[in-house]
């Protein structure tokens, strides 16, 4: 790419993540909708939403959830890193792929599971009921949403803690094993510390992801009205009986504030850990350090929590999928049937909604890494002024949650006239889905170029080759198959993006996430479970395909 | 006739000044070896003759064709300079076979299919690798990478060929061999060749000419002998060689030679920086050039035998004089004192 095109590619995604932003601050100091004849500039709409007791609360509620569910998901993660990774942990091999299954299944799906198995008339609350004739939880109060919020969001932990355990040589430890320490103490005093600047991200990645959270209070907050900062603005729609734009804006305003210094510390973080890694040992075949009789509570504590965060809202979901009626003294054997089913596919809106889905994710995620690849080839070795623009660019969406992103993107095609007759097709979809996801999605295919070494393309500007012929035949080759399993994993979190398009739902533009979240607000349990199930298929699916390919690609 | 010419060139990265002023003339059909320290420059200097790097003054010409004058605003791109370049790490592209790598360039140059298999088979043949065309980069030995690389540099026949420590990731006995067949290779096909090494026993077996680079600017241009046995400077004399260290003041001059001393005992050696008297200088004199004499003499200081060490075709000796050590090479020698002769025309005073 030539310096011309580098810069054009760079100024048109300035222009595309600015735009939604600038919208929205423009919004939130206007009295009225911003597409109305007659607006002024005002306070009024910030005055009104910082008097307002319910955005308080929802503030202090999501600070409270941030904060606990850190302080469960933290060490749970933490630990489960090291057993998996460090220890010689009996059945290490079959848990490790399951452990990141709560980050792969939408977390609205997952809450549908709770409410279905663990709800006051929940399969599992009844068999308990039934088998000690009390129940010693209830799910809807805040308590119960902090622990399922932690114990949801284990895996963002174990995965940053892990990849950091696994590139630490084992010199380090064996070295001071040698100096005298023991196994535990190794690992207190050498391992945890080396790692921690890991820990530390993950930490403050889950904080911020408690104040994204949107689908667990959305479902499990609702029945006892504990609402967050998303769910209070999704709830302001109707909070006025009219839509009040401004008012949505200040929120989105608000969440934007709290989230870009999160988003910078992340930032900051991420590389001062990355600098610590960049000091370690040697990376030697590791030998997992003996736990003894600890192997079996460790496994026990594992297994607990697999059952409670996958197996039990996942299986009970699906059954409940399955099942016309449940309740005490009814076989579930007896009442099995595929109606459910029969009637997702009388609805043409639900129908469609589930091949738009499939659409967006594997069409729209390949035109998203597409997109991706082209920002970061317009980076690639280039050190100057406009890269480091992009560097902080990348992060401005990343501070937006998706219902916030899926809103601004509404209002951009709302507002700009050549786009308002495409804001009710799938393209403002896909756009929002880009936008939301440009951060993970310029991340993946980063790390796909970065293992290219200069040289390898050096080498083609030597034999001859013109800086273009370098990237037909050199560059792209190489990183082919980095850029499909981007795309792989992008199809699946395209697949089970669920906030996005709450705002951008409309006829033509259904796609299962929002459809559930709207089902949901409608009581259509039924439908619900079935649409859940299916989006759980393609999700397993896709999850399927990736670790066929990656046996392919290491085999 | 002058193959490559590099004239005052200077290159920085941001503040740093890289390369300050160098000026080198490469003849047809000879061997140079760039030698210096990690930083010195050798590595940015061979990087900018292979257009990968733009320096901000200079000239650089290959044949009589410029490909580089800051002045002028003139810039051959790398794939317009048609050199051959064997990288460090060998840079053989994975995705390609040993065929493919080494015929891409002369896909590039539309050369006709019949003839690109019979070039590159005759290439590979002369690298020892004709049978091994199907093979991946990944399914090879890294002696067997590095000649794949020499290979694809080679085929279309580049005016100067590059080598970047092409044999650094290669192991000590492959090394050895290595060096000879490069060496060979290379003066068979009559090329111009620049390799750059860090290792001064590479440098001398391979090239017939070594520059010597030192923080950007060169230290001495000439034959492996004449670096080994006239180095200008004090840096240079340690580079090329092994050495014994004498600290002291110049205590008289006299047609060319100057007088220093070692715990007392007068020593005469070259004076090769004209320092004056009652400067300090540092009177270095190679290992092998310490002769153990059978008693006192001229330029003779007695001294106590520490120990020895075995090292298979000779032993090394360590002694003391005064709180100097010096060490020797020679035959096995019993305990105490020995008298060690230093030839006045082997010492070098700096």
């Amino acid at each position: 790419m030539n310096r011309a095109t580098r810069i054009a590619v760079i100024v048109a995604m300035a222009i595309a993540v600015l735009a939604p932003i600038g919208l929205v601050v423009y919004q939130s100091f206007l009295d009225g909708p911003f597409f109305q004849p007659k607006t002024a500039f005002t306070l009024s709409a910030y005055e009104f939403v910082l008097d307002d007791e319910d955005f308080f609360d929802a503030l202090y509620n999501s600070a409270i959830i941030a904060l606990g569910m850190t302080a469960i998901a933290v060490p749970v993660g933490a630990l489960l890193a090291f057993l998996m990774t460090r220890t010689d942990l009996p059945g290490r091999r079959w848990i490790e792929p399951v452990i990141l299954v709560p980050m792969f299944v939408s977390s609205v799906v997952l809450a549908f599971g709770f409410v279905v198995s663990l709800g006051p008339a929940g399969f599992v609350t009844l068999w308990f009921k039934s088998a000690f004739g009390f129940v010693p939880w209830y799910l809807y109060s805040k308590w119960m949403l902090i622990v399922i919020a932690g114990l949801t969001h284990v895996p963002h932990v174990f995965l940053y803690t892990s990849s950091a355990l696994r590139s630490l040589g084992s010199d380090v430890e064996e070295a001071a094993r040698m100096t005298g320490a023991g196994p535990l103490r190794t690992a207190l005093t050498v391992s945890l510390p080396m790692v921690m600047p890991n820990i530390l991200y993950a930490a403050v990645l889950v904080f911020f992801l408690g104040f994204e959270l949107f689908g667990l209070p959305l479902v499990l907050g609702d029945p006892e009205g504990i609402l967050v900062l998303a769910t209070y603005l999704y709830k302001l729609t109707n909070k006025l009986g009219t839509p009040s734009y401004q008012l949505m804006a200040v929120v989105v305003v608000a969440i934007i504030c709290i989230a870009l210094p999160l988003v910078a510390l992340q930032r900051f973080l991420l590389r001062a850990a990355n600098r610590y890694v960049s000091v370690k040992g040697k990376a030697a075949a590791q030998k997992p350090v003996s736990i003894g009789v600890w192997r079996w509570p460790a496994a026990a504590m594992i297994t607990a929590w697999l059952l409670f965060t996958v197996v039990v809202p996942i299986s009970g979901l699906v059954l409940r999928a399955f099942v016309s009626s449940w309740g005490e003294g009814v076989n579930l054997l007896d009442v099995l049937t595929l109606a459910h089913f029969r009637e997702l596919m009388e609805f043409p809106n639900l129908t469609r909604g589930i091949v738009n889905t499939l659409l967006i994710a594997s069409v729209g995620g390949a035109l998203s890494v597409g997109v991706y690849t082209m920002l970061n080839l317009a980076a690639h070795r280039w050190q100057s002024g406009w890269t480091r623009l992009m560097d902080y660019l990348v992060l401005l969406p990343r501070a937006m949650p998706g219902l916030v992103a899926g809103l601004a993107i509404f209002w951009v095609f709302l507002f700009t006239p050549f786009l308002s007759p495409l804001r009710q097709t799938m393209i403002a979809i896909w756009v929002a889905y880009t936008l939301v996801w440009l951060a993970y999605g310029m991340r993946l295919v980063s790390g796909a170029l970065l293992q290219i070494g200069p040289e390898l393309e050096e080498a083609g500007r030597i034999v001859g080759a013109s800086p273009g012929r370098v990237s037909r035949d050199l560059t792209i080759p190489l990183v082919k198959v980095g850029l499909f399993s981007s795309w792989l994993l992008i199809f699946v979190t395209f697949m089970r993006e669920y906030s996005t398009g709450v705002y951008l739902l409309a006829p033509g533009t259904e796609v299962i996430g929002s459809l559930l979240v709207s089902l949901w607000g409608t009581g259509a349990v039924d439908l619900v479970t079935a649409l859940s199930t299916v989006n759980i298929a393609m999700i397993g699916g896709g999850l399927l395909l990736m670790s066929l390919f990656g046996k392919r690609s290491h085999g | 006739m002058a193959k490559l010419i590099i004239d005052d060139l200077h290159l920085s990265y941001g503040s740093t000044d890289i390369l300050k002023g160098i000026t080198a003339t490469f003849a047809q059909g000879e061997i140079v070896a760039l030698l210096g320290r990690s930083g010195s420059g050798k590595t940015t200097l061979l990087r900018s003759i292979a257009g990968l790097e733009e320096p901000k003054k200079g000239v650089i010409s290959i044949g009589d064709q410029p490909v580089f004058d800051a002045a002028a605003g003139l810039n051959v791109p790398s794939e317009k300079r048609g050199l051959g370049l064997v990288f460090q790490s060998y840079a053989l592209w994975p995705h390609k076979t040993v065929f493919e790598n080494v015929a891409y360039g002369l896909r590039l140059r539309n050369v006709a299919k019949a003839d690109i298999q019979q070039r590159v088979a005759g290439v590979l043949e002369g690298v020892g690798l004709g049978h091994l065309g199907e093979r991946y980069p990944h399914q090879l030995s890294g002696g067997q990478q590095q000649r794949v690389a020499l290979a694809r540099a080679l085929v279309y026949n580049p005016p100067v060929i590059l080598l970047d420590e092409p044999l650094s990731n290669l192991d000590a006995k492959l090394r050895e061999e290595a060096r000879i067949w490069i060496r060979t290779l290379i003066k068979r096909m009559n090329l111009t060749a620049v390799f750059v090494t860090h290792d001064q026993v590479e440098a001398m077996a391979i090239a017939d000419r070594i520059v010597l680079l030192d923080g950007g600017r060169i230290v001495q241009a000439g034959t492996p002998e004449q670096l080994y046995t006239e180095p200008v400077s004090l840096f240079a004399s340690e580079f090329m060689g092994v050495n014994n260290q004498i600290r002291s003041r110049v205590q008289d001059k006299r047609g060319g030679y100057a007088r220093i001393e070692l715990s007392g005992h007068p020593l005469w050696g070259k004076d090769r920086a004209g320092k004056g008297v009652s400067e300090e200088a540092t009177g270095v004199i190679r290992l092998e050039q310490v002769e153990v004499a059978d008693g006192e003499g001229e330029n003779r200081i007695p001294a106590e035998l520490e120990t020895s060490v075995y090292l298979g075709s000779h032993w090394e000796h360590v002694f003391r004089c005064g709180d100097q050590t010096l060490r020797a090479f020679g035959r096995p020698l019993a305990a105490g004192t020995h008298w060690l002769h230093l030839p006045p025309e082997q010492l070098w005073v700096f």
